[in-house]
């Protein structure tokens, strides 16, 4: 589903470089549980911004769907994050004027899907995550656990191909993070693609391939 | 993409513009009032501007075109509201010898006379005037009838009096036929004018009373020689006439290059006279509401620029989520237009609201317009867009990355 090569992403400190990713040769297949670990500073979250389409490589190419995304400019890529990936951060980022049903219905407003009864989906989605009661709930009214399963509603509302999940359990006690980590692997068994990006090493259990990156480059990639 | 689609799409889009108005309301209260007044004060100049024309105009229909006043008295001692006795009743005569003169009302007004009608008193000015003072004024009558010719030769006591007298000294009953006293003289109401309302800033037109010259100069002022005001109509050009009438009141008063101890005004000069009020409102006005936007502007835009850093999550969730560049752009400044746009509906139901009170207090007709809301709702979705302008900008460049970072 996604082909890398040879990837490198510099910075530019006036006139040096400071290199972040050395050359990613990686290839995703649809239905996959991807685990991307690495400590901070591994560059595992530059490599997940330019997977996201939020960030561009310095070099190499990226392809996704078998479609190059590298040339497109701000609207189109937009466009290609609202239809095909749903992001789920460790901070949550629910906005706080807006009740959980309401924060799930974001990616709603910029989609060209035509996506059935948005509100009724919503809803569906929430109570399959336990938030049946929750709906009306601001975020500030939501517990962490809720709060993330709210984001990952959001990031499932537009039927996208890839879910890219930053740090999930990061803000969250382990249960409530194991719990949370059970959910991916139940919308994987569902045949969701599902890419995690960790730096905890207890997460790596949950997935069906471990990708470790050290200094910018793959170190390790395995499948159990 | 279905039409449903996107109706629905404008549909959240519209209620979560309104959920971020309503969560940093603090923010929209102030911007939100600052437009408002901002707005009220050019609705009030719109509507007082406008007000002032048209009562301009409508003196100047009733006066006619070609009608000429003449008052005793320099331009300087009238600034001064000096009362100076100059015109004669010899003027008179001559001016009506000027070649297209014609419709030449002649009087002299007693200031400040007590009426008393049975336990009612009031006080005001009686004019005298010659019987054709009601035409050519096109001054209908609310009920009676005015004085003819035979009433000035028979130096009757009769009298028509204006609207606000007759609400002072009869409250609505029936006056035609009464009998007041004006002074000492006991005097027969025999009409009462309709009402015309008051003009701009000036005197109330419907205080005041009417009857004969002959009456009021025999039996009120006791002044046989001066008259206070002939008012005469030409057939011809108005400049040209006022030249005439000029040299004959100069030789007549034997004036040489000095100062003139006569007035002349035409029609055209209450015109121009008006055009001069309004203009002096709108600059006062105007420089009022303009600053008032600008500075409201400056408050909008800089509450939503702050507010940009504590909403960069917002923007970065947004932006991830497939909202463009040009999207955020866009909803930022539809917020701050949406406020302003607010403010300005606002600000025109404030006028609505104050017109009454306006009017009352300054005595300043207002004529509310569509023109009026068209103008206020203009001015206000361009300060929002000029006051979003540059936060939305800033918005817009925020990439998602570094929103999502923190």
């Amino acid at each position: 589903m996604i082909t890398l090569k040879n990837i490198k992403k510099s910075y530019f400190i006036g006139e040096r470089e400071l290199p972040i990713l050395k050359g990613i040769n990686l290839s995703i297949n649809a239905g996959e549980l991807v685990i991307l670990m690495g400590v901070s500073g591994s560059g595992k979250t530059t490599l997940m911004n330019i997977i996201g389409l939020l960030d561009k490589q310095t070099e190499g190419e990226y392809f996704f769907m078998n479609r190059s995304v590298d040339g497109m400019d701000d609207e189109s890529l937009a466009m290609f994050r609202n239809e095909h990936i749903g992001f789920v951060f460790q901070q949550f980022f629910l906005l706080p004027y807006l009740n959980a049903i309401e924060n799930v219905l974001i990616p709603i407003v910029y989609s060209k899907k035509d996506i059935k009864h948005p509100r009724d989906k919503a809803r569906q989605l929430l109570a399959r995550f336990g938030l049946a009661e929750r709906i009306h709930n601001k975020p500030s009214q939501l517990s962490g656990g809720e709060q993330q399963r709210v984001a990952i509603a959001r990031a499932l509302i537009n039927d996208p191909d890839l879910i890219l999940a930053d740090e999930p359990t990061g803000a969250l006690d382990s249960k409530t993070g194991n719990e949370i980590m059970e959910l991916f692997r139940m919308l994987n068994n569902d045949g969701k693609t599902v890419i995690i990006v960790t730096h905890d090493p207890k997460l790596a259990q949950f997935g069906k391939r471990l990708i470790r990156i050290e200094d910018g480059t793959i170190s390790e990639d395995k499948s159990n | 993409m279905g039409l449903s689609l996107k109706i629905n799409q404008i549909r959240e889009f519209l209620e979560e513009t309104l959920k971020i108005l309503f969560y940093y309301k603090t923010r929209v209260i102030f911007s939100l009032s600052g437009v408002a007044l901002g707005i009220l004060s050019i609705c009030i100049i719109i509507t007082t501007i406008d007000g002032a024309n048209k009562k301009a105009y409508e003196i100047f229909e009733t006066l006619g075109p070609d009608s000429i006043m003449i008052f005793g008295g320099s331009e300087r001692q009238r600034m001064a509201r000096e009362r100076v006795n100059t015109l004669t009743y010899k003027d008179a005569e001559s001016i009506e010898k000027i070649e297209g003169i014609y419709n030449i009302t002649k009087a002299y007004s007693v200031r400040g006379i007590t009426f008393r009608y049975r336990d009612r008193k009031w006080q005001t000015n009686v004019i005298g005037a010659t019987e054709n003072y009601f035409d050519s004024y096109k001054w209908n009558l609310y009920m009676g009838t005015v004085f003819g010719r035979q009433d000035m030769e028979n130096v009757e006591p009769v009298c028509v009096i204006g609207y606000k007298v007759y609400e002072e000294l009869f409250k609505g009953e029936d006056a035609v036929g009464k009998t007041i006293l004006i002074g000492k003289l006991p005097a027969r109401v025999i009409g009462v004018l309709e009402e015309r309302g008051g003009a701009a800033g000036g005197p109330n037109i419907d205080d005041r009373v009417i009857m004969p010259l002959s009456t009021v100069t025999a039996k009120l002022s006791n002044e046989k020689r001066y008259l206070g005001v002939i008012r005469v109509k030409t057939t011809r050009d108005v400049d040209a006439t006022i030249e005439d009438i000029k040299a004959v009141l100069r030789r007549n008063h034997g004036i040489v290059g000095e100062q003139d101890d006569f007035t002349i005004r035409s029609s055209r000069d209450i015109l121009q006279f008006m055009s001069v009020i309004s203009g002096s409102l709108f600059l006062f006005l105007g420089t009022a509401s303009v600053v008032a936007l600008v500075v409201s502007g400056f408050v909008l835009a800089n509450l939503f620029y702050l507010t940009i850093q504590e909403r960069k999550k917002d923007i970065g969730i947004r932006r991830a989520y497939g909202a463009s560049k040009k999207g955020i752009l866009l909803s930022f400044l539809f917020e701050s237009v949406f406020i302003t746009f607010l403010g300005g509906i606002i600000g025109i139901l404030l006028s609505l609201l104050l017109e009454g009170v306006f009017e009352k207090l300054f005595d300043i007709p207002m004529e509310f317009s569509m023109k009026v809301v068209v103008f206020a709702l203009l001015f206000s979705c361009l300060t929002g867009t000029l006051s979003g302008l540059k936060p939305a900008l800033k918005a817009s460049r925020i990439e998602p990355i570094e929103a999502i970072r923190g």
